[in-house]
């Protein structure tokens, strides 16, 4: 009886706890997710609502051609274009480097294989502007600035990869090791391991990798603002950079090119959180 | 004998292989990486506008950064302004959105997701928005704001208009995207066996025991780990401040990187922005250092048994 009782205010006591955990969380979200909200709403509003803040919370009348005119005072589709040339290259470019370069970490006893992984790590933590001042000049006397080479070609040598090395290493070590031994003794070579084993059975991890450097070569801002002289090869990024110089004042415009360009990578999230998420945990963790 | 150097071909074998593997990878870390390093470190040493031939004139870039250059000083005291604010701070907020995270409640993986979503908009579309919102007259945190400044009888804080707050405001934003480090932590913070939060608790600790004497001490590695990444991070930190202020007001968000940007691409002084470069790298390596000797209180989980 009395046991019961105590239980009973215990119970009571974790209910009111988690509802308040609920409500701070809650507020948490919200400040998360408003702004992406407030982005919409803008984005739909005139002018003349926009200068009344938030007392207009609301479009009166939504301005979906907000979003015909942010794409139309652009080149929208060529610098949407210009950015797939360039993510869809990198990603497969630093695919191909990165898995490559982490069988030979996971799976093959080669000399200095240790030393070259310790290179690795302490590459991750270089600021880029070592690297970037050299690589410009070179890239100016082979005569590549100006095109998109100095972003695609890095990707298929590994530039950038670090860190997509170890996270691959990391999962094809956790492949059975009989499974490639049986392999040769049935007369199979590295590379057939390779292709027709390990890249199959790590598709998780491959995807993870492929997701990560399409968002980050999407939302790269850095690198095509130094390589990307002519405006022809303007990426979206530096397209939205355009944009503000040119239409900075008028948000609602603004915020409508923004949200076109963040869709991509937005829905790209929705599809594949699980993905992500474990993906990050695993850098972060094991990193 | 011959089964000797049958495995000895193998092995010759299997160390060919390893490098052709590797070879992508190694051809660009030569030639992307070490090569450009070493190039940098000469060019450091040189006048090069990159027409004429670079002219060796020693540490003379060096001694005009460090005692004739006030933008040099400038920069750099508004990035490690920056650093020392932005680095604990999104320490702190990602530590205590895991916190909240790590109970059994419903939903959470929606919590997660919603606190993460922020970290997938490129940095430029992130710096517009922030814009709009801190915009001084229409913008949502100011209309937000509004009653407090009725209540308190004070003009509206004009945030990246301020050169007294333009640092504190793009510090702010940046904690916006915490939840990149959040799910880091959550993720170590759900390895710690539950078995000693029980003896804990039977030793009649309460929650904060619990927090301070087993959660944060197990952490230890992931909050290095985010804090050596931040620290790198937010020396080179520039779009930012490119984007929403143009290293302005009065210069106050001219950061270290956006110096030696205009250094390397509006004046070609390629020595000089290779001399800040190299500087730079320096900060880092010696921060990084002192960071890895209090390696010694991280606690690896799994080392003591």
């Amino acid at each position: 009886m009395v046991k019961s009782e105590v239980y009973k205010s215990k119970k009571r006591r974790q209910l009111i706890v988690h509802i308040i955990l609920h409500i701070v969380l809650v507020l948490c979200s919200l400040v998360f997710v408003f702004p992406f909200l407030w982005m919409l709403f803008t984005a739909l509003k005139t002018p003349a609502e926009l200068l009344r803040g938030i007392q207009q919370f609301f479009p009166t009348v939504p301005q979906w051609q907000n979003f015909v005119k942010a794409i139309t005072s652009i080149p929208f589709f060529m610098y949407l274009k210009n950015s797939l040339i360039v993510v869809i290259l990198v990603v497969i470019g630093t695919t191909f480097s990165a898995t490559t370069a982490a069988y030979a970490f996971a799976r093959l006893n080669w000399k200095g294989r240790d030393k070259w992984f310790v290179i690795m790590l302490a590459t991750m933590m270089l600021p880029i502007q070592v690297i970037l001042i050299p690589t410009y000049i070179l890239y100016s006397k082979i005569g590549w600035l100006g095109t998109r080479l100095p972003l695609i070609v890095p990707a298929f040598f590994g530039g950038g990869a670090a860190f997509y090395i170890f996270l691959l290493r990391q999962f094809f070590k956790g492949i059975p090791k009989e499974l490639s031994e049986s392999a040769i003794i049935d007369g199979a070579n590295h590379w057939q391991i390779f292709i027709k084993i390990m890249l199959p059975l790590s598709k998780p991890a491959i995807v993870t990798v492929a997701l990560f450097t399409f968002m980050g070569s999407w939302n790269d801002y850095f690198g095509p603002l130094i390589f990307l002289s002519n405006p022809d090869h303007w990426t979206l990024a530096l397209g939205l950079r355009a944009f503000q110089t040119q239409y900075g004042g008028q948000y609602n415009l603004m915020m409508a090119a923004s949200i076109l360009i963040m869709m991509p990578t937005l829905i790209l999230f929705f599809l594949a959180q699980r993905t992500f998420i474990e993906g990050i945990k695993f850098t972060g963790i094991k990193g | 004998m011959s089964k000797s150097s049958s495995i000895k071909k193998l092995k010759k074998q299997e160390n060919f292989i390893g490098y052709l593997f590797a070879s992508p990878w190694i051809t660009g870390l030569i030639l992307l990486g070490i090569f450009p390093i070493l190039m940098s470190l000469f060019i450091s040493f040189t006048n090069y506008n990159m027409i004429s031939d670079p002219k060796f004139i020693g540490f003379e870039n060096y001694r005009i950064l460090f005692t004739n250059d006030n933008l040099f000083w400038q920069s750099l005291g508004n990035t490690v302004y920056h650093v020392i604010i932005a680095v604990p701070l999104g320490i702190v907020v990602g530590l205590s959105l895991a916190f909240l995270l790590n109970n059994k409640i419903k939903g959470m993986g929606i919590y997660r997701t919603l606190f993460y979503l922020p970290n997938v908009v490129s940095v430029v579309a992130m710096s517009l928005l922030w814009l709009w919102l801190y915009q001084p007259n229409f913008g949502l945190i100011n209309q937000l704001l509004k009653p407090l400044y009725d209540l308190l009888k004070m003009e509206p804080i004009t945030w990246y208009l301020d050169p007294k707050l333009s640092k504190l405001t793009l510090i702010l934003m940046g904690l916006w995207t915490a939840g990149g480090s959040m799910v880091i932590y959550l993720a170590q913070m759900q390895d710690i066996p539950v078995s000693l939060y029980e003896a804990a608790e039977m030793d009649g600790a309460g929650w904060f025991k619990k927090a301070t004497l087993i959660t944060l001490p197990l952490m230890t590695p992931s909050i290095f780990f985010n804090f050596i990444m931040g620290l790198i991070g937010s020396f080179q930190v520039f779009t930012m401040a490119y984007i929403m202020t143009s290293g302005g007001p009065s210069r106050s968000t001219y950061y270290y990187a956006y110096y030696l940007f205009d250094k390397m691409m509006a004046d070609k002084a390629m020595g000089m922005a290779s001399a800040m470069a190299w500087i730079l790298l320096f900060i880092v390596l010696i921060i990084t250092i002192l960071a890895l000797r209090l390696n010694k209180y991280v606690f690896y989980l799994g080392d003591e048994t």
